[in-house]
């Protein structure tokens, strides 16, 4: 009995690894079609996150930096969404810029999904400034002299004509910075150059291959919360009470992780079976 | 729903699955896609940043728009930016770039360091790339150093002196959180052998050095599932009849492409 059920363990833990993206594949697209609707509850750093911008006062600067692309778009825009949506219900003042050429497309995408839902005009309640090339020298930049490395928005409007940029020289006079990271340059530098030198509150939403690197900051106070990945998105859709594109994700994401901690079960029960088994043998 | 909206959903759906083909094994649908994304990746990020910066930002400060006459050396500087516009209207726009900017001729450096860069790919002029590379590595140093020490030392060492003393939970934390900065840094500590009691607590270092390993593969699961869900979520958009089932389609004629191709290797396996 007890060998017949170690074979069934041993040849499930050495099935072809294609039969393994099969069934990946197979318990991340059902979900999507059949939801289940699993709760979500926000965990610290998320809840953290939040209330940084929950404190902010109506007609607040706030800074929102793009550091992301296509590729980690599925974790990354829902963030964004939430929190634009977050910034735009408290009538903050928006501030958008870009450290990744892709960042601004991903910063387009946002606007263009979230205004409909609000009665905001560009330049006095929002404005695109764009990506700028140069990494970390580009947040030295802003902290610095925002209107030196700034001197037209997106779409080539002269700084000193937009009305939300006349008050605004460098990032001491913004309230807070929100970082959407994937990368370098992402919150690392905003940290680095910018909201420590400039004293300025820092929050983020990172891919959840950064979100290891960020945490220090977090326990030290440099960053104010962290929105970590696609179930941080879904966690602050749940606290703004706007479901969106994480909070669809969740169910496909938790069965996938499900599945993948079996097969790491799996394949360890395996090697040390099959390791057991040679030391019999000699 | 326009036609170009169609035919991009075709293409992100093509590249999609050609992409994913690779995990039956590699096949000439993931070398297209491949290359595509190499190619268009390096010529996109080259459009973005002379749009962005090198045409406003340095030609836009060298030759700002500007009203009047010239005299001077300012028409001599301005006829040498009309010599140019007469290559590219749109790069130098006629009477001057409208960037906001004033002249401000100290910007040469930049602009010539630049030309010494693009001067690699003549050999015997190769050497001078090594002045800007010089300028690039001492200014990246200058400012990482300021921000590593100031963010990544100092703020960090003040954040782990932390309450010993609190509550039971917070103490708990703030001790662990010691004990393993401390037994971490031990086990970086490379001047003397890992041995005797320096060598137990560095072992303690890589426990807790593994636990951050196994909580950045986590999470790195984690993202790399997130991808995997916005790709379907896209395929099971595109599949739709506003779509011309573009998922389906697709999935099928690679289905098919690799099933031929497979069929062939096996007809002449020599030739493989």
């Amino acid at each position: 009995m007890m060998k017949t059920l170690l074979d069934i363990i041993v040849k499930l833990g050495s099935v072809d690894r294609r039969v393994i993206f099969l069934i990946i594949a197979l318990v991340v697209f059902l979900p999507l079609i059949f939801p289940v609707g699993l709760t979500i509850k926000p965990t610290d750093t998320t809840r953290r996150s939040f209330e940084a911008v929950d404190e902010l006062k109506e007609g607040d600067n706030f800074l929102m930096s793009f550091e992301y692309g296509p590729s980690t778009k599925p974790e990354v825009n829902p963030m964004a969404v939430a929190v634009l949506n977050h910034a735009f219900r408290k009538n903050l003042r928006v501030y958008i810029t870009c450290l990744w050429p892709d960042g601004q497309f991903m910063a387009q995408d946002v606007l263009a999904e979230v205004l409909p839902d609000y009665d905001k005009v560009y330049g006095e309640d929002y404005v695109l400034l764009g990506y700028r090339p140069g990494n970390e020298a580009v947040v030295k930049g802003i902290e610095s002299n925002i209107k030196g490395l700034y001197t037209v928005d997106y779409a080539n409007t002269l700084i000193d004509e937009i009305p939300m940029m006349q008050d605004v020289n460098s990032l001491s006079d913004i309230d807070m910075v929100f970082s959407f990271s994937a990368g370098y340059p992402g919150t690392v530098e905003w940290v680095q150059y910018g909201c420590d030198p400039a004293g300025v509150k820092l929050s983020t939403g990172v891919a959840s291959i950064q979100v290891n690197e960020i945490l220090p900051y977090e326990n030290a106070g440099q960053v104010l919360g962290i929105i970590a990945g696609m179930p941080g998105a879904a966690e602050y859709e749940t606290m703004i009470g706007k479901k969106g594109f994480g909070t669809s994700g969740m169910d496909a994401q938790s069965v996938a992780h499900l599945v993948i901690v079996l097969f790491i079960v799996l394949g360890n029960a395996t090697y040390f079976i099959e390791r057991k088994r040679s030391q019999k043998t000699y | 729903m326009t036609g170009m909206e169609i035919f991009g959903a075709w293409i992100a759906v093509f590249l999609t699955l050609a992409i994913f083909s690779f995990l039956y094994k590699d096949n000439p649908f993931y070398k297209i896609a491949e290359h595509l994304f190499v190619g268009i990746s390096a010529g996109y990020w080259a459009a973005i940043a002379f749009w962005n910066q090198i045409q406003p930002n340095l030609f836009g400060r060298l030759w700002p728009k500007v009203d009047g006459e010239l005299s001077g050396l300012k028409a001599f500087w301005y006829g040498i930016y009309n010599f140019f516009g007469w290559f590219h209207s749109g790069i130098f726009p006629e009477g001057g770039i409208d960037k906001g900017h004033e002249i401000d001729i100290w910007y040469l450096i930049p602009f010539v360091l630049g030309m010494f860069m693009i001067l690699r790919l003549w050999p015997k002029f190769g050497w001078l790339a090594r002045w800007s590379m010089a300028y690039i590595v001492g200014l990246a140093a200058g400012l990482r150093l300021y921000g590593f020490l100031s963010s990544n030392i100092i703020s960090q060492i003040k954040g782990s002196a932390l309450p010993m003393f609190d509550s039971v939970g917070t103490s708990i934390n703030s001790i662990l959180i010691i004990i393993g900065t401390l037994t971490g840094l031990f086990y970086f500590f490379f001047s003397q052998e890992h041995t005797g009691i320096f060598g137990k607590i560095s072992r303690v270092g890589i426990w807790f050095l593994m636990i951050s390993f196994g909580a950045s593969f986590g999470f790195a699961v984690m993202g790399r599932i997130s991808l995997l869900i916005g790709r379907f979520y896209d395929l099971i958009t595109y599949s739709s009849a506003e779509y011309f089932h573009a998922s389906w389609w697709v999935l099928g004629l690679i289905i098919i492409g690799l099933g031929i191709m497979a069929f062939k290797e096996k007809a002449s396996p020599e030739s493989h």
